[in-house]
């Protein structure tokens, strides 16, 4: 039936043209005119609203947030950057400050060593002399002691030999004796 | 019992308001197209412009972000954008025609008759031609769409007829018809549900069937209201491919 | 065909016995009965199969799902077209 009117309504006569308007009344799949001025009409004004009115403010809107979104990501990525450079910087003059620390650290540490040394080397001298001195009065003793004590060991001894043998021993003949073993190393 | 089938003229023809017989006849579907118009302006006028948007605000840009990124962006690109206005109002256009499909006391998609498919289509093939034409001039953009490269010589005047029958003839048909027949396939689907519903609805053994049946109406509901978005956005769709097309020489 | 076949044989058949404006429209019914049956047919399996492809390009490459969803509903608006040709001739052989 569609190919009937759309071959009628190629014809060219006047009459079959009418019958056409009839034809399209009745089928439901052509369009009626009514409508299509309707049709017509509301979208041209649906669009020229769309175009000159509605759109643009929306548009302009998101446009909008798209810029402010874009300038807050700018400037986040700015800052970003820049805790970035401070912690950098931070980090840097840790590392100064512990390498600093670390040296000052070493210098007391031999500093320390070295008074410690000095210290220690000049009370060992002490120590060594005051040692030093003792075993001289040690020996001094000894020998006083010793110069002290060999007339008499001699004497008794003389005396007590010359009553072993019964026969007088001169104490002058007994001391280098006596005196020989007193020194001898035992 | 029995089954009675309205007949198609009940179903999508509606008596006029005022002006019966006239070109200005304003019926059902005039008073839609009107709605189609007005609720948009009423929606994008409720939008606030807050930079955090709530409410109408996110609805219309999201409609509007919508069409932007899946129609515009990806069927022409970023040149495409200043043909945003024509086709938001293409997809807000046909939106409306269609839901009013599933919306109560109306009951009936605008597109499920052939004038707005039809407007809609010229409006399509005009813009593609008008643009094809601005971009190549006249004889860049016949050249380019009815003689193809890289086609044989001998080939050549039957490939120019087939471009041209596809380009300038098929392309606004299938457009119109597309969108006519889906709307009005749903639109007979719905009434079936709804009429074996209420023939379903009476003191008998076959009563049993009205729960399935009924249950089957407000699926195809929910379906029909898929429809509506996605003959939108198709339709847009193939007129920003149809543009696209036209602006380049392929 | 035998069925084509024996349902025009059928449409003659009533067409002897009724008047020729209800033979007419018996045979405009049944017409259209199967013109959108057999119209259904190829875009059901094509739709099918382009959506099926679809879900596998998105599977393997979930990145470019927005743009094989768009080229999918392109697809299938081209596809569909033939499928509601049909639907349309049904109406008018029914209706019109």
């Amino acid at each position: 039936m569609l190919a009937q009117t759309l071959m009628l309504r190629f014809g060219e006569d006047g009459e079959e043209l009418e019958e056409l308007v009839e034809v399209a009344a009745d089928n439901p799949i052509l369009p009626v005119t009514s409508e299509l001025f309707w049709g017509a009409i509301t979208f041209a004004a649906l669009f020229l609203l769309v175009k000159y009115v509605l759109l643009p403010p929306v548009q302009k809107t998101m446009q909008e947030r798209a810029d402010l979104l874009r300038a807050d990501l700018d400037a986040a990525d700015a800052a970003r950057e820049k805790a970035g450079s401070v912690a950098t910087e931070v980090s840097d003059q840790l590392a100064d400050v512990r390498a600093e620390s670390a040296q000052i650290i070493d210098a007391a540490r031999a500093e320390a060593e070295a008074e410690r040394a000095r210290i220690v080397g000049a009370v060992e001298v002490e120590v060594a002399a005051a040692k030093a001195e003792a075993e001289a009065e040690i020996s001094a003793a000894r020998q006083r002691a010793m110069a002290g004590v060999g007339p008499a060991v001699a004497d008794l001894a003389a005396d007590a030999a010359s009553r072993v043998m019964n026969r007088p021993i001169e104490a002058g003949a007994a001391r280098p004796v006596v005196d020989r073993l007193l020194n001898s190393p035992n | 019992m029995e089954l009675e089938f309205p007949s198609i003229d009940n179903l999508v023809k509606w008596p006029a308001y005022f002006g019966d017989g006239t070109f200005y006849a304003f019926n059902k579907i005039a008073l839609i197209s009107v709605l189609a118009v007005l609720i948009p302006t009423v929606l994008f006028k409720m939008a606030k412009k807050d930079m955090v948007p709530r409410g109408v605000q996110n609805i219309v840009e999201g409609t509007v972000e919508f069409v932007e990124k899946q129609v515009v962006l990806s069927a022409i690109g970023p040149e495409g954008l200043k043909y945003t206005p024509l086709l938001l109002s293409i997809f807000l256009f046909v939106f409306f025609g269609n839901i009013f499909e599933v919306i109560p006391t109306f009951q009936m998609p605008a597109n499920a008759r052939m004038a707005n498919p039809v407007i809609l289509a010229i409006v399509a093939w005009v813009s593609f031609i008008g643009i094809g034409i601005k971009a190549q001039g006249l004889g860049g953009f016949l050249k380019s769409s009815l003689f193809p490269p890289g086609v044989p010589t001998a080939l050549m005047p039957l490939v120019s007829i087939i471009e041209f029958i596809s380009t300038f003839l098929l392309r606004p048909f299938g457009l119109a018809v597309r969108l006519f027949a889906n709307m009005l396939a749903g639109h007979i689907l719905l009434v079936t549900f709804a009429v074996l519903c209420i023939t379903l609805f009476q003191p008998s053994i076959l009563a049993a069937i009205l729960p399935f049946s009924f249950a089957m109406l407000v699926g195809l509901v929910g379906f029909e209201i898929m429809v509506s978005l996605i003959q939108a956005f198709v339709f847009s769709l193939l007129t920003a491919v149809y543009i696209k097309l036209s602006l380049h020489a392929h | 065909m035998s069925i084509l076949a024996s349902t025009a044989a059928q449409a003659v058949e009533l067409a002897q016995e009724l008047n020729p404006e209800e033979a007419k429209a018996n045979a405009a019914a049944s017409g259209a009965g199967m013109a959108y049956g057999l119209a259904a047919i190829g875009p059901g399996i094509g739709i099918g199969y382009l959506v099926g492809q679809a879900v596998q390009a998105m599977a393997r490459q979930p990145e470019s799902a927005g743009q094989v969803q768009t080229t999918m509903f392109l697809g299938i608006a081209f596809t569909e077209a033939l499928a509601l040709i049909g639907f349309v001739v049904f109406i008018l052989l029914k209706f019109a």
